[in-house]
């Protein structure tokens, strides 16, 4: 059975070359067309040499077959970014009808091997719109994230994914994902991302008809997030995105942000909590200057004399004090503001 | 930070040369994923040579055998012509290679962006470029969604691909090739809230992608302009700022670690959007100072393996970042880089030489 002994190949195993196999003898290996003095010549291993050489043979005489799927499967571990090898072997999967979750079996093992290659998800994509079924995907990729939590090609699937389905179901469990995410890294800003893709991006859904409290829950959400860690940028965009998407002035935040934007001495002591503005945590360092920076936008956008001296004087203690690094920046914004 | 005097090491310049010297002059097999990709890996070894202002240092013997080897990827057929990453598809003639490209070795986009600007350096003539082949190769890369595939009618598609037709065509001067109006709809569709752009539309928003978006955007004459609001641009360049980390470096997302290649990606951005003067320059010399490998090349982050890619990036943002002369008394001279152009992302001179000789 072919597409068994496809599977079973450990990544330990050297297979034996091609042209040492009987079973392929029928085939010409076919050289790499290479002029004398090729720029950046790659001093290719025998492994690689006589597998390309044995694809470009296949391909010359236009074989699909199972043992295609072999061949282009060993190009492919030695060469992941060998999209023709891919391309080659999609079109070799639907010439002979093969089981398409096999595939996608040996495609689990390869996504984690060769996480950061455009080429492993590109050809899941392909598998996944033919199988339509999405659903046990959603758990691949929460497992392919546990390899590494922030890869942009996992993250980039997942809204591909959801996207185009677009099925009820699917979208039925991302907001208990994204919070597993960011509880496990509340920094994580693929995760942040993804949350505002589920919930301002993606359509009316239901139970997410009445925006009124869906924008509360957000808002309570990244409040609590910030009052966990102060200095996380993530989330201060997170609040930032919430509010330009539904034009909602910051200054409704004021009283949630003031005491993060205030040094811990100079805070009320207070026993009452106040759920709509969780405070921070003890021991945040603070002043924290997404903080400053809010409040000042916040004053800069109340105006007048008042309001821009306010900010002018956040954005001072930025440039001198709580963001350095942008000194140039917050002079910039500073007469900015005042020549206006 | 920057006001403090800090010690600035010499910036390695023989060394760089030579690293990108000797992956001209071959590579290891453990690189064979180079295959896929060779004109690029040329594109970021010549160029940093340029950028150095080191092609003098090359023979005259290498400069012409480089030529002919990137003429000889450009193949022409069903799809229209350009140039492929390598010969790694194509047999040996004699053994029945035909005149045309098959289905799985037609040009790249990406390769024939990096093929014109390896040439413009080379200050090639440009008398074997098959201009209105190009023209049709990009018609066959555009999709309905205003987006490009790497190869005809593949899937794989994001804005890497946009930018290189939309930089072809300002190398042309020939815009016929693609459908602007599309391509903008579809790089507005991958804005996000962060004020960056991811790769494709719902995606994160990430410095590379936020580059070839903004660079696109202002590369093609017919759009409007300014391309984007008075709002979109100062989010934007918010969010740049914020991605340069107490490293010195900048990161590629919120709350990444800095990496060498992002210094461009955003430095160039704020560039474009005439925004340079408020990066903390010294710091990111700084930090690129100290991603420097002993051995000549630049890496990623310090202490991390060296290669083209990082080492070209980080030269092409020294290019636009240089010390500040309160700091580089006595190195300043190893830090000066030859002037370049943000948008074509080449030097100016080799940006000159493609604007006069590319167009037909």
């Amino acid at each position: 059975m072919p597409s068994v002994s496809r599977n079973s190949q450990s990544p330990l195993d050297t297979p034996p070359l091609f042209s040492e196999r009987p079973e392929w003898s029928d085939i010409t290996p076919l050289d790499q067309y290479e002029d004398a003095n090729p720029v950046a010549p790659i001093f290719y291993s025998a492994d690689y040499k006589d597998a390309t050489d044995y694809f470009r043979g296949v391909v010359k005489t236009g074989e699909k077959s199972e043992r295609v799927l072999d061949l282009t499967e060993r190009v492919i571990r030695l060469n992941p970014a060998h999209y023709s090898a891919w391309q080659y072997r999609y079109e070799t999967l639907i010439a002979l009808g093969s089981p398409l979750d096999v595939e996608l079996k040996l495609m689990d093992e390869l996504a984690v091997k060769f996480l950061k290659t455009y080429q492993v998800w590109h050809h899941r994509r392909l598998l996944v719109t033919l199988t339509r079924n999405p659903a046990p995907e959603l758990k691949f990729i929460a497992t392919s994230l546990k390899e590494d939590a922030k890869n942009y090609h996992t993250w980039s699937y997942r809204q591909w994914l959801l996207a185009y389905f677009n099925d009820e179901d699917l979208w039925q469990g991302e907001l208990d994902f994204v919070e597993m995410m960011t509880t496990q890294d509340v920094r994580n800003n693929s995760a942040w991302h993804h949350r505002f893709f589920v919930v301002f991006q993606s359509g009316l859904r239901e139970g997410e008809t009445d925006r009124a409290r869906v924008i509360k829950r957000e808002l309570t959400y990244v409040k609590h997030n910030i009052s966990l860690a102060a200095n996380n940028p993530s989330a201060w965009n997170y609040l930032r995105g919430i509010l330009d998407a539904n034009n909602i002035p910051y200054a409704d935040l004021g009283e949630f942000v003031k005491p993060y934007a205030t040094s811990p001495q100079d805070l009320p002591v207070s026993d009452l909590v106040d759920l709509e503005n969780p405070p921070p945590a003890k021991g945040a360092e603070l002043p924290c200057a997404p903080a400053i920076e809010f409040l000042a936008d916040i004053y800069e956008k109340q105006g007048g004399q008042d309001g821009l001296r306010q900010a002018a004087e956040l954005w001072r203690s930025l440039a001198d004090e709580h963001d350095t690094m942008r000194k140039k920046y917050w002079e910039y914004r500073t007469r900015d503001a005042l020549k206006t | 930070m920057s006001e403090e005097r800090f010690h600035l090491p010499p910036l390695a310049r023989a060394g760089h040369a030579s690293h990108c010297k000797r992956c001209l002059s071959g590579l290891p097999g453990s690189q064979s994923e180079v295959d896929a990709s060779k004109l690029a890996l040329s594109f970021y070894c010549i160029g940093s040579l340029d950028l150095l202002g080191a092609m003098d240092t090359t023979s005259q013997t290498d400069r012409q055998s480089w030529k002919d080897w990137i003429w000889e990827q450009q193949t022409k057929g069903r799809h229209g012509s350009g140039f492929r990453p390598s010969s790694f598809m194509t047999p040996r003639p004699g053994l029945g290679s035909s005149e045309t490209y098959t289905e799985y070795d037609t040009p790249h986009i990406i390769m024939t962006y990096t093929a014109l600007l390896c040439l413009s350096i080379l200050r090639d003539d440009f008398l074997k470029l098959d201009r209105a082949g190009i023209i049709n190769f990009m018609r066959a890369c555009q999709r309905d969604d205003g987006s490009f595939s790497i190869v005809p009618g593949s899937n794989e598609t994001d804005l890497r691909t946009l930018y290189c037709a939309f930089a072809i065509s300002h190398m042309l001067n020939d815009w016929s090739g693609v459908d602007t109006t599309r391509a903008a709809a579809f790089i507005a569709s991958c804005r996000t809230y962060e004020g960056g752009y991811g790769q494709a539309p719902f995606c994160e928003a990430q410095g590379g992608t936020t580059y070839i978006a903004i660079a696109s955007l202002h590369l093609a004459p017919q759009l409007q302009k300014p391309p984007l609001t008075l709002v979109e641009r100062q989010s934007t360049i918010h969010w740049l700022l914020q991605n340069q980390d107490q490293s010195g470096g900048f990161c590629g997302r919120t709350g990444k670690d800095a990496d060498a290649c992002y210094c461009f990606w955003c430095g160039a951005t704020l560039e474009i959007l005439d925004a340079k003067h408020l990066i903390d320059a010294n710091s990111l010399v700084r930090f690129l100072a100290s991603c420097q490998f002993k051995y000549g090349g630049i890496s990623k982050a310090p202490g991390e393996t060296p290669d083209p890619y990082h080492t070209y990036l980080s030269l092409a943002a020294l290019a636009m970042y240089p010390p500040g002369q309160d700091v580089a008394h006595n190195e300043a001279a190893s830090w000066r880089i030859e002037p370049i152009d943000p948008l074509l992302n080449a030097t100016k001179e080799t940006v000159k030489w493609a604007r006069e000789h590319i167009p037909a």
